[in-house]
């Protein structure tokens, strides 16, 4: 079973790699973050899944300054607000290493709380949902 | 088109054990049913039960959480269910959060997902829990509300039905709200409720209405175990008829009994031993089912009164062959103690077991430890329930043998302590008589329906091998005070020497006719 680093790895390694030439580390992880926050939403909630995004950061903020300068804003678009200001004062590199502490430790937390193997399908599944380039889930975007 | 063909509704099975019988033999399909019951009642548990049971990849189930308990803490107890298969949490069991739609207050935005998620999944079920929470939502006049609650319904009943999907809304109302319209939409209503008394907790199901189906009437005791919700019907299953049997005897296995009996216990009968503490009661059911071992048949044994390990260990003593016996499916020892217990669940872990081994033999040991095992509610109606317990298992053709204390001065003389005597086919009593300065056991047959047997009050005595029938106490009068009197005196040392040296089973000789004459 994969870990919650491995899964957020390949989460960051979808949005690196979908193709647009202007992405970076820092804001394909805050894609990534952004998406994994839609997807869940649909499960738990958004109040569920913006409680889990803020459990992880509060824990990471200690060793990622960066997280200090970005917002999480539930039923908002983007969730995650202020990526390019934060690239901007702290480098892409700290950047995105923060945003992709803060989605292994939101994994971490929800394995914890609903045991990884099913926190690992949900987010298998919630994501298969959603393009790699697009926040939309595919099937309502093909509907569109 | 046949009329068969017309007439078929088919039907889900459930998941949960006894539900379906319940039920009439299942969930008629596409049906739209609700769920009703306090907190903690168990709804929740229900539909996620009947949902692992049911969801596959290709007819997945849709599972909408509104306001209320939290998916995640809902999930993270959910799957401490041994039916909570996480491997099909996210693919063939799919959850949506309803929250924010529910939280505008908009019903039609709340259906609009509802039917979006139904188009796109395509599930053959889908559960709204709770969906009392998206009813109490509505921030409107009464009369408004009540209007659009209405069609809510409605409609949501009739895209769910179109899409052929098998529908469960969850919620928490109370006997007097039984007037709201999704009451008389659904088509399947299953009530939930559990009452506190005392100490004790006891849970119960009603289904109330299936359209297209015959349910059981009545309420049904159900428990929540890690394996979920366990139903017990109320009426058991009815084998079509009683099973016949000849009434071939059945050795009880204690040496001298039998010939008390005239050849044994009848087979198929409801025997009951009963005794004060201390008097072998539990040493002779256990002989009973030995006997019935040694002869082949297997056996059951329900105990209420002490541990099964205690009572196993006492039972290996004895004979160490018993563990042996059960490893190999010969014989089964049902530990019946909670103090929250029905009839019905007893009932149900016992026949479970009757049918599983083909037993031939039961023993309850003992009637007033099942009494006391009962929750208070189910001990005012004791005796009613035992008549049915009884009655059902016998009717399987097994002979039940229970033991019964009495408590008994020694000039007061009682068959058992639950008077329920009516309910049995043959009753032996054990008591203790003062005799000669000592305390002496004595047993009688009271009764065996349809059969001759003994009238002789005989001293039996409890071995290290189990309990033995000595000779009839035939010339002693007022046995049944406890202080029995030699008839005639002048017979006392004869008497005495006899009763002490008799061979078990064998009579003492009686006392010469100079003897008597003296």
């Amino acid at each position: 079973m994969e870990t919650a680093q491995q899964l957020a790895n390949r989460l960051l390694d979808r949005e690196t790699n979908a193709g647009n030439a202007d992405t970076t580390r820092a804001s394909a992880a805050a894609r990534a973050g952004e998406k994994l926050y839609r997807a869940l939403s649909r499960w738990i909630g958004t109040d569920g899944c913006h409680a889990l995004f803020t459990r992880a950061r509060a824990q990471q903020l200690a060793s990622h300054e960066p997280l200090d300068s970005l917002q999480l804003r539930p039923r908002h678009e983007p969730y995650i607000a202020g990526a390019e200001e934060t690239i901007g004062e702290y480098g892409n590199d700290a950047t995105a290493n923060a945003i992709e502490a803060m989605i292994v430790a939101m994994i971490e937390l929800l394995g914890r709380l609903i045991g990884v193997d099913m926190a690992s399908n949900l987010i298998e599944q919630s994501l298969s949902d959603f393009a790699p380039d697009n926040s939309v889930p595919a099937k309502r975007r093909a509907r569109a | 088109m046949t009329k068969d063909e017309r007439s078929v509704i088919r039907t889900l099975g459930t998941g949960v054990r006894g539900f379906d019988k319940v039920l009439g033999g299942g969930l008629p399909e596409y049906s739209f049913n609700l769920v009703a019951g306090g907190p903690g009642s168990g709804k929740t548990t229900l539909a996620h039960q009947i949902v692992f049971a049911n969801a596959t990849g290709t007819k997945p189930a849709l599972y909408f959480t509104v306001l209320g308990e939290p998916t995640l803490k809902m999930l993270r107890y959910q799957r401490q269910f041994s039916f909570f298969d996480p491997k099909v949490a996210g693919a063939a069991v799919q959850f949506v959060n309803l929250t924010e739609e529910v939280m505008d207050g908009d019903l039609g935005a709340v259906l609009e997902k509802i039917v979006a998620e139904v188009e796109r999944t395509k599930p053959g079920i889908v559960v709204v829990d709770s969906f009392r929470t998206i009813v109490g939502r509505i921030s409107r006049s009464e009369e408004e509300a009540a209007f659009g609650l209405d069609r809510f319904i409605q409609r949501l009943a009739l895209h769910l039905t179109t899409w052929e999907v098998t529908s469960f809304l969850l919620g928490e109302y109370a006997e007097e709200e039984q007037r709201n319209p999704v009451f008389t939409v659904a088509d399947g209503i299953f009530w939930l409720s559990q009452a506190t008394d005392r100490n004790s907790v006891v849970r119960k199901l009603q289904v109330v209405k299936v359209r297209g189906s015959e349910p059981m009437p009545g309420l049904h005791t159900f428990r929540i175990t890690n394996a979920g919700l366990e139903i017990f019907p109320r009426i058991p299953e009815q084998t079509g008829s009683r099973v016949t049997h000849k009434r071939a005897r059945q050795s009880t296995g204690v040496e001298g009994l039998d010939e008390m009996t005239m050849g044994g216990v009848v087979s198929g009968d409801a025997v009951m031993l009963t005794g004060p503490a201390g008097s072998g009661k539990s040493t002779i059911a256990n002989q009973f089912i030995w006997a019935g071992l040694e002869a082949g048949e297997t056996g059951v044994i329900a105990v209420f009164e002490e541990y099964p390990e205690e009572y196993l260990a006492r039972a290996n003593a004895r004979d160490p062959r018993v563990g042996e016996m059960i490893r190999a499916g010969k014989l089964d020892l049902i530990y019946l103690r909670p103090l929250d217990l029905s009839v019905d669940e007893a009932l149900h872990a016992i026949l479970d077991s009757v049918k599983r081994l083909k037993a031939k033999r039961v023993v309850i040991d003992s009637l007033s430890g099942f009494e006391v095992a009962l929750a208070p509610t189910f001990r005012e109606d004791f005796r009613e329930s035992l008549y049915r317990l009884v009655g059902t298992l016998t009717a399987t053709g097994v002979t039940v043998f229970m033991t019964a204390e009495v408590v008994e001065g020694f000039s007061d003389v009682r068959f058992t302590s639950q008077k329920v005597s009516f309910i049995t086919d043959e009753i032996i009593i054990q008591r203790y008589i003062e005799m000669e300065g000592e305390l002496r056991r004595v047993m009688a047959v009271v009764k065996m329906r349809g059969s001759d047997h003994s009238h002789e009050i005989r001293t039996y005595e409890l071995t290290p091998k189990g309990a033995r029938v000595g000779p009839a106490l035939t010339e002693y009068d007022g046995i049944m005070t406890g202080v029995p009197s030699l008839r005639d005196k002048s017979a006392a040392v004869s008497a005495k020497r006899d009763v002490k040296q008799s061979k078990p089973g064998v009579l003492p000789a009686k006392p010469s006719a100079a003897k008597r004459r003296k």
